[in-house]
């Protein structure tokens, strides 16, 4: 078979396209109808539903940093070590809204006339860049264990040392150890699948395929 | 205003070929084809007024279109995974295929519905009879490989569709 054989098999393509009459059964592509609605802006592409998804992820971080805010503020910081872990919290999770407001800023910035591997690239990593957030969130984890401790109970409680200590160090360790190991070279493992949920996983392998796929492409 | 619409709406009855062929090859089912093409419909309206007249309209337009039928096929490829491969072929009222080279147009269809979503841009561009500098514009890669990866792909189209026709 030749090549001009393979073009002239698309050819037939066109006609059928005019014989069918498909351009007239998706006339709504060109009514008035449409147009109003493309006026409108009604029409969300996916990435706008990805960014607003985010937008409501920044609210609901605001709203939990004013709460710690409150908390700290109205603890008159009597209590070093709740003080302290409100604070701690209250910056991670700063970090977090930081890099999500980031997000919908490479969101707005995403620009579909670029070339198509680029754009596509752009995308890839901007849906994978979710791995930054969860890395960051669990490193907060220790301090959720320390709020309610206190400097009598440090002093004069052997049960502090028995078993609240060693279970904010493990926190600690445990909180490191994911900080430095969720990535994208870990994705296929089952404890990462179990830790970010099938959805995400999933999201996030599918990511990471796409990206080999992207780079594999590019080299030809 | 009268005339911006009627100017956009020329553009799109001038392309609405292209983009029929490029739902048709990235979308397996016809509510998916549809929401498709608004999406493509409304990226180009969208970008239209900030299009740059210096470029190409019929490079920016691919890039565009072909951007967004690759993201949406991504974020629906799960679902377009547990779909049969008779589904991907296009949607023609008389699916009665009276004649071989309509049979040999089906093929192709589903040859290309297999490939990957780069190629299926590559092979589309090739049979729109795109020069390889504009393919790979479009697409962003070198002509070299344009042209390296073009002939793959013709050649796995080719052997399947004389594979099915033995």
């Amino acid at each position: 078979m030749e090549d001009i054989e393979l073009k002239n098999i698309w050819k037939v393509y066109d006609q059928k396209i005019e014989e069918a009459k498909i351009l007239n059964l998706q006339s709504w592509v060109v009514n008035l109808k449409t147009f109003e609605y493309l006026q409108t802006h009604k029409a969300q592409s996916k990435l706008r539903s990805l960014a607003n998804f985010k937008i409501w992820a920044i609210v609901a971080g605001i709203v939990w940093l004013l709460f710690l805010g409150v908390l700290a503020y109205g603890n008159h910081f009597q209590n070093v070590y709740f003080t302290s872990s409100v604070i701690a919290i209250l910056f991670f999770t700063i970090i977090a809204v930081a890099v999500y407001i980031k997000q919908v800023v490479l969101i707005n910035q995403i620009n579909y006339s670029e070339s198509v591997v680029n754009t596509q690239q752009n995308l890839t990593e901007l849906q994978a860049s979710t791995i930054n957030v969860a890395r960051v969130l669990f490193l907060q984890t220790p301090f959720y264990t320390t709020f309610f401790w206190s400097t009598k109970w440090i002093t004069s409680d052997i049960k502090f040392w028995l078993i609240a200590f060693p279970v904010t160090l493990f926190f600690t360790f445990l909180a490191i150890w994911l900080y430095r190991s969720i990535s994208f070279k870990n994705a296929n493992k089952k404890w990462f699948k179990i830790l970010m949920g099938k959805k995400e996983w999933e999201s996030i392998v599918i990511a990471k395929e796409y990206l080999n796929e992207i780079e594999e492409f590019k080299k030809g | 205003m009268q005339k911006e619409k009627d100017d956009f709406l020329h553009l799109i009855n001038e392309n609405k070929g292209i983009i029929i062929k490029i739902c048709n090859s990235y979308c397996s089912n016809k509510t998916d084809r549809e929401d498709l093409a608004q999406e493509i419909i409304y990226t180009i309206w969208k970008g239209s007024k900030t299009f740059n007249p210096d470029f190409k309209f019929s490079t920016w337009m691919y890039r565009v279109a072909l951007n967004v039928a690759i993201s949406f096929y991504r974020a629906n490829k799960k679902l377009q995974n547990n779909i049969s491969l008779d589904e991907t072929e296009v949607e023609i009222e008389d699916k009665v295929l009276n004649s071989s080279s309509e049979e040999n147009l089906h093929l192709l269809q589903k040859q290309i519905a297999g490939l990957k979503e780069l190629d299926k841009a590559l092979v589309i561009l090739y049979f729109e009879e795109k020069s390889y500098k504009e393919i790979a514009d479009i697409v962003g890669i070198s002509e070299t490989n344009v042209a390296t990866k073009l002939s793959r792909i013709k050649e796995k189209l080719k052997n399947e569709i004389t594979k099915f026709k033995k």
